[in-house]
């Protein structure tokens, strides 16, 4: 031993100062680059995960957790303590890490040079922007910033950084709730859309709102949704009433359908408000417009019976409370604001005001008038524009072509792109300044009054691209304009505005402020700003009427956002393209929906390419057929045909848009979506539709997803007749392979002794895993097909293997329809059922597999080990359900580019080229939260605590997770439900681990070969 | 045997009524080793050039991943397994001709059985390709050989997959050692007339082969063991492939039926293959006089025996799912008739029940072109079948949603077709090796070379 320092000592030093000098504040901090852990920073402990909150980027503001292992982002889940979201992300928000790790993201700031861009320096890009400012202002033209979802401190960044340079700001959201807005306005003077207790209500109608795909906050929707529809411990439920042309993910979800003729919505809800109101003088100043409406002329606009909306008034007045929804995106018609206006009527004569819809929340959601667009369309075209900047929107793509927004922006003498990847607009522009993805950057968010949502970076910027927070270079811009904003970083600037708006009530700011980085959103009490709840007078002449649409065709186009990309911002994700649509379960392109009884007359059959005719445009695009759309229309969704927006989605289906007029409607200033007619010619050529729905949405009268009548409830058990082998049920009814003692007190023989089932262990003492998915609340929004994607690293496999019939997803939502007439107002009934590995009992994937790749685990788990499987597909085969995926290309290696696998979950093993793959129900949680039990003192797993990535993701709380040898855990008392049962269990003895609850249905159920 | 003794091919006399020294009977077979005509080297070549197709085919599925293959989620096995089954199919008869026949002493097999045997073996090394090549990863494919290894592992012994291993193993080693041993007598015969490299390597094989007595007589016995070692093997080793489907829960799978019915369309198909082959070769060698029509006849009438036990399997399999009153099972039978995948069931029970009908007729028995054709009917008839039973069945199973379609690829055609030529390579390469018709035992059904009969002539 010398007296030289010991190596252990040196080490202790190095590792005390090394952890102050990393430390940081609640972010991560700004690190030049990412090193290797020579001195491991005091946040990061490798293996394990670091979690922060921030908010998600489009305008609904959800509340996330982002999940960071060694400093990267690698999964996005709901923030349970948010107030809007409670916990659940929508499919788009889990695939945002793909936006994230996209690999078309730009390397720097672009600046162009002739055909070309080339990539420059921050310093470069930022003077160059300033004296283009500097040279149009002395020319005398004008700056215009046209800004997506900004958020309200970069909201008011650009304002002051416009207002310095005599600019404008034009707001634009692809997808808006104008017209809600405006009716808003008109009827109770606020300007902002109402909120909604869905989940409240006992009685829905939805006027063609697609409230869990779109709207103010599609997440929060759909919990209500569930909520309301799903029949409750008192054994009643909600109904569901969907009135519109075409049924979407939501209205697949109603009890009713009500096919209502497209634009009809306002003369049904008046009609129905003349009903319920008997003396119309109960509309106070729209007496006058109820007195012109009645069932009669309501059945007539709508193309539907008197009987029926006259009786469903009558079924809508004797409940309470409910709640009507007016048209939504997908139904902005040229009089889309008096239809939302129609609606509240309704609502209000119903008497919802205050219980199930409010006023008074001011939800600042996407809202954003098309006729501001029109006008800087006209700005732009006539040349007064020196420097268009466009941030958080492609208008080349999302405007229709009409527009002429792609002709107008070339006149604006010098262009710029705040995208972070190109897009169709970004290839206009002579200069890319890419912003941060929201994962990177700082912001903020204010879902409604009073929640501030704060956004922070929960990693470093990805290191691929050199990427600036817009913000940060505006402020960087306006100092070289010698402008001085307040605040050098947007950090800075949005710390300072919050100190503002900070007042002392609110306690201390600093505590308050670490606080809602800790939480993602702070609720502030702002003692609800008191709100007109009586209607008022309009102030704007409004036609309740149904709009003239464009003529020249003779069906109806039905343009909608895509519950996977939006109007067109999501589409380069391979997740989401690849994500079966809700509805069509067609993958990666685009399909026109028709009815089928249409597509008879007409000679067309499914998987036509046909030419859609507007007097706007055309597209060539395959038929699918869709017995959930009116005969007189057809429908076609946004988000397709990109050119320029990266790998995955260009050339990927066609762009709707393209037969649109560019129209906004009046008063609201909306874009109008269902604007035209159109005509459906046959090209003659054929392709095939890239489904997963393997057999057209018919169950075949198997038992897969099953019904049960509200009124059968309570009298089930009697009519199965379990006596003959009530011994077995009682086993298999506990989760199978669970000797549990019969009425004479000895241990049942069932199972046999050990050897019986081989490797089968009959372990008392484990848990026994088990799910339960209640049918009667999934709604089929496949969120967490995207959420198991992102923890199980489940590649994608692209269009043409889809084709060939190998998606890998680990959850299949399967859509059945067992009802669903488009001719008629009635009964509909579709099931959704997720589909996941049952973790069999008595496995028949097990005994086949020649090297027990697959194999159980004592608890109760059907594993699949990886490295072990040679490949003989024997268990996909001999498996039932069809869970069982293979990797017949290197799928994880070919199709992800770097830094897209930057994303990969370290936990979950990433699969080869030949091997099985399926459902582990997520294994690497149940590990990760035994060891922790372990480390603490071995204390108990607690029931709910292991949450399996899609249950944590359903915003319909569906899906229950747990232990089913605990008889008082939370999936134990769900299964204990009359309505649980097991597919396929009652042929094949299977004895799965995933038990499944009867959808509730109001109408009887045909009972062949579904009990 | 009195029968027997009547029917004229139980008397090589007149089965052979052309060949009366049993010298030709050397010189005939012999000659077909020495001289290739320009017939033997045009198959050659185009074996070759399909050996060619077979290993670009599979290379490129090694190089890609298995999904260069059609095979899809449900249909995850496709043409391999078909074409797997197929061959273990053909490897029965060559068996059933030389190990069951000689033990019945049915003397009509003498003429064929040499070939056929032949065939059995090549079939078999065919067939166990085809595991090989349908594994996702061939690389790890010996780990469902039971070996001690440090993972403490065994395979599973439960799966038929590692029956399957046990079985094609052991079908090979008993019938290849079975032929070999067949033809000592006759490599030693080929040895005597050989020269140069031939002779060396005759000298080596035929293990020092004299014709002593004491050899026939430790011949005799040692051929009549595996003989019946063999004979169990026919109808084991088809039941355990059928095992592979038959243990499973897949509708049109599932049923006690199978290992007869495979048993039977193993020898139904490998009969009809060995029409097939000896046909040509009866004409490129001018064995005419070596193998009659008798023989032919004899074939045709297993051929019809065994096609009424097939149709009578498919009938009963129909008749099955309808009386089980199991929907599932049902809607599975009604799809194979009348689903996508009609076409195949159709030629399926056209070529194997409908076409056979023929051979109730003498005249077309004894119609070599007739036999031929028919033949080749079965032979399609029979890939069909495997091609039904594999794919129908799997493409709708229980789960209506998860119904598919399978395409086979490029890459699985050039493989099944390879498979043809890999397995003509070594068929043809036999005709020129080694006595392609077994001397010794045509020797046995002749007349003896009596002093009389050769002064007469």
């Amino acid at each position: 031993m010398t007296d030289g320092i010991k190596r252990r000592d040196f080490l202790k030093v190095l590792g005390v100062s090394g952890a102050g000098a990393t430390m940081t504040g609640c972010g991560p901090g700004e690190v030049e680059k990412l090193l290797p852990y020579v001195v491991q920073p005091e946040e990061i402990t490798p293996g394990v995960a670091t979690w922060y909150a921030t908010t998600c980027g489009c305008p609904s503001g959800c509340g996330i957790w982002v999940r960071t292992r060694e400093g990267r982002a690698v999964k996005i889940e709901g923030n349970p303590d948010h107030p809007i979201s409670q916990g659940a992300v929508c499919l788009q928000g889990h695939a945002s890490l793909q936006h994230l790790y996209n690999p078309d993201r730009f390397a720097g700031p672009m600046i162009r040079e002739g055909d070309v861009f080339r990539q420059g320096t921050w310093d470069e890009a930022e003077r160059l922007l300033a004296a283009r400012i500097n040279q149009s202002t002395t020319a005398g033209h004008s700056v215009m910033f046209v800004g997506g979802h900004l958020g309200p401190t970069m909201t008011r960044l650009v304002d002051q950084f416009v207002d310095s340079v005599d600019g404008s700001r034009v707001e634009y959201h692809a997808v808006s709730n104008a017209p809600l807005r405006e009716a808003t306005r008109i009827a109770y003077g606020t300007n902002e859309v109402p909120t909604y207790d869905i989940g409240a209500s006992d009685f829905l109608l939805s006027f063609g709102n697609d409230f869990i795909e779109t709207g103010s906050s599609p997440v929060a929707h759909n919990k209500g949704l569930a909520q309301m529809s799903s029949v409750d411990a008192a054994g009643s439920k909600g109904r569901f009433v969907y009135l519109g042309p075409r049924l979407s993910t939501t209205g697949l979800n109603a009890d009713e359908w009500i096919p209502i003729r497209p634009g009809s919505e306002a003369a049904v809800a008046l009609g129905m408000a003349s009903v319920i109101a008997g003396d119309a003088s109960a509309a106070g100043p729209y007496t006058d417009v109820l007195r012109a409406y009645s069932p009669a002329t309501a059945a007539q606009a709508a193309g539907v019976s008197e009987d029926s909306i006259r009786d469903l008034a009558e079924r809508f007045a004797s409940q309470s409370p409910t709640l009507a929804l007016g048209p939504g995106m997908g139904s902005h018609h040229r009089n889309a604001t008096a239809a939302n206006l129609a609606v509240m009527i309704l609502n209000d004569v119903a008497g919802n005001v205050g219980r199930t819809v409010h006023y008074d929340a001011n939800v600042t959601a996407a809202a954003a008038a098309y006729a501001d667009m029109e006008s800087a369309v006209s700005d732009l075209a006539a040349g007064q524009v020196g420097v268009a900047m466009v941030h958080g929107a492609n208008p080349a793509y999302s405007m229709p072509e009409a527009s002429g927004f792609v002709d107008a922006f070339a006149h604006a003498a010098f262009r710029v792109s705040f995208a972070s990847a190109m897009d169709e607009t970004s290839a206009l522009a002579d200069l890319i300044l890419p912003d941060r993805h929201f994962l990177e950057a700082w912001g903020d968010s204010m879902p409604r009054q009073g929640v501030m949502a704060l956004q922070q970076p929960v990693m470093q910027a990805v290191t691929h691209f050199d990427s600036k927070q817009a913000g940060d270079v505006l402020l960087a811009v306006s100092t070289h304009l010698g402008k001085d904003l307040g605040g050098t970083t947007f950090y800075e600037f949005m710390r300072d505005s919050h100190r503002e708006m900070h007042d002392s009530s609110m306690g201390d700011f600093e505590e308050s402020w670490r606080q809602a980085l800790r939480e993602g959103a702070v609720e502030h009490d702002t003692g609800a700003t008191a709100t007109a709840t009586q209607l008022q007078a309009p102030d704007v002449a409004l036609s309740f009427d149904t709009p003239a649409l464009d003529e020249g065709g003779d069906l109806t186009l039905l343009v909608h956002p895509s519950p996977r990309f939006g109007a067109g911002e999501f589409s380069n994700s391979p997740w989401l393209q690849e994500l079966p649509d809700p509805v069509s379960k067609i993958t990666w392109h685009s399909w026109l929906e028709m009815n089928g009884h249409t597509a008879e007359q007409r000679g067309i059959r499914e998987g036509d390419i046909v030419t859609v005719t507007s007097p706007h445009g055309s597209v060539d695009v395959p038929v699918w057929i869709y017995p959930g759309i009116r005969e007189d229309a057809v429908a076609l969704a946004m988000g397709g045909g990109h050119t320029n927006m990266g790998r995955w989605a260009d050339g990927s289906g066609v762009n709707a848009l393209a037969l649109l007029p560019s129209e906004s409607e009046q008063p609201s200033g909306a874009m109008v979506t269902l604007a035209t007619t159109v005509t459906v010619t046959s090209t003659g050529e054929r392709r095939r539709i890239a489904t997963v729905d393997g057999s057209k949405g018919d169950q075949h009268d198997r038992p897969i997803a099953p019904a049960v009548a509200l009124a059968d409830l309570g009298h089930a058990e009697e009519s199965e007749g379990e006596e003959d082998h009530g011994e077995l049920k009682e086993l298999q009814g506990v989760g199978g392979f669970v000797p549990v003692p019969a009425e004479g007190g000895a241990a049942t023989a069932f199972p046999l002794e050990g050897a019986q089932h081989g490797a089968y262990v009959d372990a008392h003492e484990l848990p026994r895993w088990a799910m339960a998915i209640d049918l009667d609340k999934c709604t089929g929004c496949s969120a967490c097909v995207t959420a198991c994607q992102a923890e199980n690293n489940v590649p994608w496999v692209g269009e043409d293997q889809i084709l060939m019939g190998r998606d890998m997803n680990w959850v299949r939502i399967e859509r059945y329809y067992e009802h669903i007439d488009a001719t008629q107002a009635g009964d509909l009934d579709v099931r959704m059922l997720p589909m996941i590995c049952q973790h069999c009992g008595n496995a028949p994937c097990e005994p086949v597999c020649p090297v027990f790749a697959t194999y159980h685990t004592p608890e109760g788990v059907n594993a699949q080990i990886y490295n072990r499987c040679v490949g003989t597909r024997y268990c996909a085969n001999n498996c039932p359900y069809k869970v069982r995926v293979f990797n017949w290309y290197r799928y994880t290696e070919e199709n992800v580019p770097e830094p897209m696998n930057w994303q990969w979950n370290p936990d979950v093993t990433v699969r080869t080229n030949g091997i099985m793959e399926k459902c582990s129900f997520c294994m690497q949680r149940i590990r990760e939260v035994e060891n922790r039990a372990a480390l603490e003192e071995g204390r108990a797993i607690n029931d709910g605590e292991i949450v399996p990535a899609c249950e944590q993701s359903c915003p319909a709380e569906a899906i229950v997770f747990g232990n089913i040898r605990d008889e008082n855990s939370r999936v134990s008392q769900v299964v204990s439900s009359e309505r649980t049962y097991r597919v396929l269990d009652e042929i094949l003895n299977t004895q799965p681990a995933v038990h499944y609850l009867r959808k509730v249905t109001f109408h009887e159920v045909a009972t062949g070969g579904h009990e | 045997m009195s029968s027997a003794t009547k029917d004229p091919i139980a008397r090589g006399a007149l089965t052979h009524p052309d060949v009366t020294r049993l010298d030709d009977v050397n010189r005939d077979v012999l000659k077909m080793m020495s001289a290739p005509g320009k017939g033997w080297w045009a198959l050659f070549g185009l074996a070759t050039a399909g050996l060619g197709i077979f290993f670009t085919s599979w290379g490129w599925q090694l190089y890609r991943g298995i999904g260069a293959s059609g095979l899809n989620a449900p249909v995850g096995w496709g043409v391999y397994i078909t074409t797997f089954v197929f061959w273990v199919g053909i490897a029965h008869s060559g068996t059933l001709i030389s190990a069951i026949l000689f033990l019945f002493r049915a003397p009509w097999r003498q003429a064929i059985y040499r070939a056929a045997e032949a065939m059995t073996v090549f079939a078999v090394m065919t067939a166990g390709l085809f595991p090989l090549i349908h594994v996702g990863r061939l690389w790890h494919a010996y780990w469902l050989i039971p070996y001690p290894n440090s993972r403490f592992l065994w395979p599973n012994f439960k799966s038929p997959l590692v029956w399957d291993v046990f079985a094609i193993t052991t079908y090979f080693t008993v019938s290849a050692t079975f032929f070999y041993l067949g033809t000592i007598p006759d490599i030693a015969a080929a040895r005597d007339r050989a020269t140069g490299l031939r002779k060396k390597l005759y000298q080596v094989i035929s293990l020092g082969w004299r014709g002593s007595d004491q050899q026939w007589h430790h011949f005799g016995k040692a051929y009549i063991f595996l003989a019946a070692l063999a004979t169990p093997l026919v109808l084991s080793v088809h039941s355990v492939v059928s095992w592979d489907f038959a243990v499973s829960i897949v509708p049109g799978w599932h049923t006690t039926i199978f290992a007869p019915y495979f048993v039977a369309g193993a020898i139904y198909s490998g009969v009809a293959m060995v029409i097939t082959l000896i046909v040509p070769i009866r004409k490129i060698f001018h064995l005419e006089a070596y193998v009659t029509t008798k023989h032919f006849d004899a074939m045709a009438k297993l051929c019809l025996l065994t096609s009424m036990i097939v149709g009578y399997a498919y009938m009963s399999e129909f008749f099955m799912a309808w009386y089980s009153g199991e929907e599932i099972e049902r809607t599975a039978f009604w799809n194979r008739l009348f689903g996508t995948y009609w076409w195949a069931t159709w030629i399926m029970l056209t070529c194997n029940m409908f076409v056979p009908i023929m051979l109730w007729f003498k005249r077309v028995r004894y119609s070599i072109p007739a036999l031929f054709v028919i033949s080749i009917f079965v032979n399609i008839g029979m890939w069909f079948e495997r091609y039904v039973i594999v794919v129908t069945s799997l493409h709708h199973e229980y789960e209506p949603f998860a119904w598919g379609i399978y395409r086979p690829s490029l890459t699985e055609m050039g493989i099944l077709v390879g498979s043809f030529a890999w397995f003509s390579f070594w068929f043809l390469l036999f005709t020129r090796l080694l006595p392609p018709i077994a001397i010794q035992e045509l020797k046995e059904v002749l007349p003896p070379p009596m002093r009389k009969q050769k002064e007469a002539h």
